[in-house]
C-alpha cells in the first residue's frame, strides 16, 4: 500500500504539471548560467528573485481562486490600492506595521466582498472581480491621482534587503511556499481541491462550498495586499497605475506553473515556479542578445509549451497507470 | 418488531414544487426502526427529490419530517449527518480529483496535531473501513475519477454505510454495480444494527429479496404504500406506470439474415483491455454482451468507434474492412454508440429535445446554414415515433426530461444519423419501467428493418429476454458465447464470473455468422 500511495504521489505531482514547469525552469536557467556566468552568484539569484516577488505573489493569491474553481481579476486593483495606501500614510503615525496590517485589511476585505457575491450571491467571478478591479483601480486613482508620495526606509529595507545574510524576497517565496503546504494538507485546502474539481459532489460531500469559496477569495485578497505592499517596497514610492500591467503575467504564472484555470488541480508551488519561469526568460532572452520586444512572443509560447508539457505527463502518467490496472 | 412501535422517521404531507412541477405533492410515509422500505416509481415519479429532501439537499416547501419524534429541518448535508441519516447518491457524491481515502472521510478528514490532513493515517483507517465492508479490491489512495463506474458506486455505498445511520438512503445502488449480494450482506448487518434503509430501485427481484414494505410514487404523489409478499408484479408496475405493462419482454421471432454479410465484424482486436476479441453480428440480429464490472466491455464499446486505441485486429462494415478512428468516422459508416454516461457523454444539455435529436444532421434541414425549422421538425418526427418520445418534449430543454426520455432521444438522434449497426450500452440504467418497454420494442423495430445491434447491459434479464446470441467478457476476453436457447442468468454469471467449467460450452464466434 505504500508503494501504491507513494506511486499516487508521483502522479499527483506529474499530472499537476508543475513537475514539468520546474523541469523548465532549470533548462532556462541553465542556459543563462552559461551565458551570464554572474547568473548563479549570490547577487544574480538575489537579484532574480527582487525581481520575481511581486509577480510570485500576486500569482500565488490568483492561485487560490483558481484552485475552487473560479476566476479573479481584482488582484492588480488590490496591488494598487496598497501600494498608494502605503506611499501616502507609511511616514506618518501608523508606522510600518500599522501600514502593513492597514493593508492587509483592505486585501482582506476586498476579497471578501468578491467571494460574498460569488459565494453566496451565485454572481459569476469574472463579472464581479472585473468589476473590482475596475472599482479598485478607481480608487487607487483618488487616492493618489498621480504618481508620488514616499515609501519609509524602513519597509524599503525590510522588504528589499537581507535577514542574517538571506535576501528578504528568497525568505518571501520560501514562507509563501511553507504556508502554502500547511494549507494544502488542512481540510480547507482539501475542501478547496474538492471543490474546484466538482462543486456539486462537495456539496453532496458534506462541505460547505460556499465558507470554502469566500476563504479562497478573502486569502487571495490578503496575498494581493502583501502583493501591493513589497511592490511599494521595492519602487520606493507610489504610482497607482504601477500594477496594471500585472494581469496576464499573474494569469501565465498560474498556467505555467499547472494549475489547471478550471480549478481543482494544481498549486502554488507550481505557480511559484512559473513565475521565476517568468523572469528568467527575461534575463536568458537579454543574455542571448535576443532584442526585447521579442520577449512577449517567447513568453506566450514558453506558456504554451508549459501547459502542452503538463498535459503530456498527466497523460503518459494516466496511460501508465492504466498500463498497469 | 411491535406494530405500535413509533416510527423511526415520519413523512408527513411534504411537498416540493420547482416552478411548474410538482416533484413532491403531499407524500406522508413512515420508517420502522430496522425495516426496509423500498421505494419505487418511475423516473420523474419524485423519488430522487424524496432522497434530496432527507438528505439536505433541497428544503421542502410544506410539510414536517421527524426523526425519533423530533422534527427534522436538514438545510445542509452536514445537518442530515448530524441526525444520522446517510445517503448512498444515484448520481455518486465523490470528488473525482481526490483519493478514496479522502472522499471517505470528508467533509472532515481525520487532522493530526499541527492541523494536518495525514494522509497516511486516513490511508490506514479508509483501509480498515473497506475492509469492515468487505471491500479489498479498491486502493485507498487512488483516486475516485480513475476508478470504473462500479467501484465508485461501492466506495459511495461503503461511505454511506461507514457512518453508522439510524436512517440510510439507498438511491438506485445497484445502477452500476454489479456485485449485489455484496450490498445485501451489507445491508442484512445493518439491520441487525437497527438500521431503518429506504431502497430505491427499479429492479422488482431487488425489491423482494430486501424489503417487507414498499411505497410506490407515482408524478409526485404516493399511490401504493403496501406489503410486498401481498403484491404481484403486474400490481407494482400497473402502479408505477398508471396503466398494466403485461409482458416484460415480448420474445419477437428471429429476423436475422443469414444469408447477408455481418454489418459488424470484428476479428483478433486487441487493446488495452481487451483481449483478441472476435465476433460479428447479422443484420437483423442482437448480440448480447455481458460482464461484470471491468472486464472490458467499455473498452471494446469505445475501441468499435476509435475512442479506444487498438493494436492489432479488424473491423469490417458489411463486408469491407474499414479503420475507424473516431465516432465521426464510424457515424458515417453507419456504426452509432449510445453511450454509458448519458449526462456527460451523450447529452447538450443547453440545448432543446429538437436540437439534440436533429444535431448530426442539422444540414439537411439548414440552407445557407441557416436552420429551417419546419423541415428540422419534420426530419426528427420521421424517428420520435420509433422511440415513442412524445411530441410535447421536442421544444423542451433536454435538460427538463426524465432519464428514459433523454435515452429515447438520444436513440432517436442515433436512428436519425442513419445507424445501421448501434452499439447499445446499458441504455436502460436509470431508466423507468415504462420507457424500458419503448426502448426494448424500437430494438426490435431495428431489427427488423436489417439493422444490427450489440448490446451491453447490466442488467442479466435484458440480455435473456432481448439477445439472439451473448457474448459473455471476462478479463478482456470472450469467455464463452451463449446461442438464444441457452441463454439464462445463471450460465451468464458462471461464464462472467470466470467458472468456465459446467455445462456450459465454448461456442465457436463464427457457428452463427
Amino acid at each position: 500500500m505504500t508503494a501504491a500511495s507513494q506511486l499516487a504521489q508521483v502522479r499527483s505531482v506529474a499530472a499537476g504539471g508543475s513537475a514539468a514547469a520546474f523541469v523548465l525552469l532549470c533548462i532556462m536557467t541553465g542556459i543563462y548560467a552559461v551565458h551570464e556566468p554572474s547568473a548563479l552568484s549570490a547577487f544574480g539569484i538575489s537579484n532574480l528573485l527582487n525581481n520575481t516577488v511581486v509577480l510570485a505573489l500576486a500569482a500565488s493569491g490568483l492561485t487560490l481562486v483558481v484552485l475552487c474553481g473560479e476566476l479573479d481579476l481584482s488582484g492588480p486593483g488590490v496591488m494598487a490600492i496598497g501600494n498608494v495606501v502605503v506611499a501616502t500614510t507609511s511616514t506618518g503615525s501608523l508606522g510600518a506595521t500599522g501600514n502593513l496590517a492597514a493593508v492587509l485589511a483592505i486585501g482582506a476585505a476586498v476579497g471578501g466582498l468578491n467571494g460574498f457575491l460569488v459565494a453566496y450571491l451565485g454572481l459569476q467571478s469574472l463579472a464581479v472581480s472585473l468589476g473590482s478591479l475596475i472599482v479598485c483601480q478607481g480608487v487607487a486613482l483618488l487616492i493618489l491621482p498621480a504618481p508620488g508620495g514616499e515609501v519609509t526606509d524602513t519597509i524599503v529595507q525590510a522588504v528589499s534587503g537581507d535577514i542574517r545574510a538571506i535576501p528578504a524576497p528568497a525568505l518571501i517565496m520560501a514562507v509563501t511556499a511553507g504556508l502554502w503546504l500547511l494549507l494544502k494538507h488542512s481540510r480547507l485546502g482539501v475542501a478547496l481541491y474538492a471543490v474546484g474539481a466538482d462543486e456539486p459532489s462537495a456539496r453532496l460531500s458534506g462541505l460547505n462550498t460556499r465558507t470554502t469559496k469566500l476563504s479562497a477569495f478573502v486569502m487571495s485578497g490578503i496575498v494581493y495586499a502583501i502583493a501591493g505592499f513589497v511592490l511599494s517596497a521595492e519602487i520606493g514610492s507610489g504610482d497607482p497605475r504601477v500594477s496594471d500591467s500585472f494581469l496576464l503575467f499573474m494569469y501565465a504564472a498560474v498556467a505555467i506553473g499547472g494549475t489547471s484555470l478550471g480549478g481543482g488541480r494544481g498549486g502554488v508551488l507550481g505557480t511559484l515556479v512559473g513565475a521565476c519561469i517568468l523572469s528568467v526568460l527575461q534575463k536568458m532572452l537579454f543574455a542571448l542578445g535576443v532584442a526585447d520586444f521579442y520577449t512577449n512572443i517567447f513568453n506566450g509560447v514558453i506558456m504554451i509549451l508549459a501547459i502542452f508539457f503538463g498535459q503530456l505527463s498527466a497523460w503518459l502518467a494516466r496511460a501508465r497507470h492504466r498500463g498497469q490496472g | 418488531m411491535d406494530v405500535a412501535a413509533p416510527p423511526l422517521l415520519a413523512f408527513r404531507s411534504v411537498c416540493k414544487r420547482y416552478g411548474a412541477t410538482t416533484a413532491l405533492d403531499d407524500v406522508s410515509f413512515e420508517l420502522q426502526p430496522a425495516e426496509v422500505c423500498g421505494l419505487l416509481g418511475e423516473n420523474g415519479a419524485g423519488k430522487s427529490t424524496l432522497v434530496k429532501v432527507l438528505s439536505g439537499v433541497v428544503a421542502p416547501d410544506t410539510g414536517t419530517i421527524r426523526i425519533d419524534g423530533k422534527p427534522f429541518l436538514p438545510r445542509v448535508i452536514a445537518d442530515a449527518r448530524a441526525r444520522r441519516v446517510s445517503t448512498a447518491f444515484q448520481e455518486l457524491s465523490l470528488v473525482p480529483a481526490l483519493s478514496v481515502a479522502v472522499n471517505l472521510f470528508l467533509p472532515r478528514p481525520a487532522i493530526n496535531r499541527f492541523g494536518l490532513v495525514s494522509t497516511r493515517r486516513i490511508e490506514a483507517d479508509a483501509e480498515q473501513v473497506l475492509q469492515q465492508h468487505g471491500v479489498t479490491d479498491i486502493s485507498p489512495s487512488a483516486l475516485v475519477g480513475d476508478l470504473p463506474l462500479g467501484m465508485r458506486q461501492k466506495v459511495e455505498i461503503v461511505r454511506a454505510f461507514s457512518h453508522r445511520p439510524a436512517v440510510l438512503l439507498l438511491d438506485e445502488p445497484t445502477a452500476a454495480l454489479s456485485d449485489r449480494q455484496w450490498l445485501f450482506s451489507l445491508i442484512a448487518r445493518a439491520l441487525r444494527d437497527r438500521t431503518s434503509i429506504l431502497y430505491i430501485s427499479h429492479k422488482l427481484d431487488e425489491i423482494r429479496a430486501l424489503c417487507s414494505r414498499c411505497v410506490i410514487l407515482r408524478n409526485g404523489r404516493k399511490v401504493l404504500d403496501s406489503e410486498v409478499a401481498a403484491l404481484s408484479d403486474d400490481a407494482i408496475f400497473s402502479s408505477m406506470a398508471g396503466r398494466s405493462v403485461g409482458e416484460v419482454f415480448v420474445r419477437a421471432s428471429t429476423e436475422i439474415r443469414r444469408g447477408a454479410k455481418p454489418v459488424l465484424e470484428v476479428t483478433h482486436l486487441k487493446g488495452s483491455g481487451i483481449d483478441d476479441i472476435g465476433f460479428s453480428v447479422a443484420p437483423g440480429e442482437i448480440v448480447g454482451v455481458a460482464g461484470l464490472e471491468g472486464q472490458g466491455q467499455s473498452r471494446l464499446f469505445k475501441a468499435l468507434v476509435g475512442l479506444s486505441p487498438l493494436q492489432t485486429g479488424a473491423i469490417a462494415i458489411e463486408g469491407v474492412t474499414v479503420a475507424i478512428r473516431s465516432p465521426r468516422a464510424a457515424r458515417r459508416l453507419g456504426v452509432i454508440l449510445v453511450p454509458e454516461e448519458r449526462k456527460s457523454e451523450g447529452l447538450f444539455t443547453g440545448l432543446t429535445t429538437m436540437a439534440n435529436i436533429s444535431l448530426p444532421v442539422i444540414n439537411q434541414a439548414s440552407r445557407l446554414h441557416l436552420v429551417n425549422q419546419a423541415s428540422e421538425r419534420r426530419l426528427v418526427e420521421t424517428v420520435t415515433p420509433a422511440v415513442k418520445l412524445p411530441e410535447r418534449y421536442l421544444r423542451l430543454s433536454i435538460s427538463a426530461l426524465s432519464g428514459g426520455n433523454q435515452q429515447k432521444a438520444i436513440l432517436a438522434r442515433a436512428l436519425l444519423a442513419g445507424a445501421k449497426c448501434l452499439l447499445l450500452f446499458d441504455p436502460t440504467r436509470g431508466v423507468d419501467v415504462g420507457a424500458k418497454q419503448h426502448i426494448y420494442a424500437m430494438m426490435r423495430g431495428f431489427v427488423r428493418g436489417g439493422g444490427a445491434i450489440l448490446f451491453y447491459s447490466t442488467e442479466l434479464d435484458e440480455l435473456v429476454g432481448l439477445c439472439d446470441r451473448c457474448l459473455v467478457l471476462y478479463r478482456g476476453a470472450i469467455a464463452g458465447e451463449l446461442a438464444r436457447a441457452e441463454l439464462s442468468q445463471d450460465v451468464i454469471l458462471a461464464l462472467a464470473s470466470g467458472h468456465s467449467g459446467g455445462r456450459t460450452r465454448r461456442a465457436n464466434p463464427r457457428a452463427h455468422a
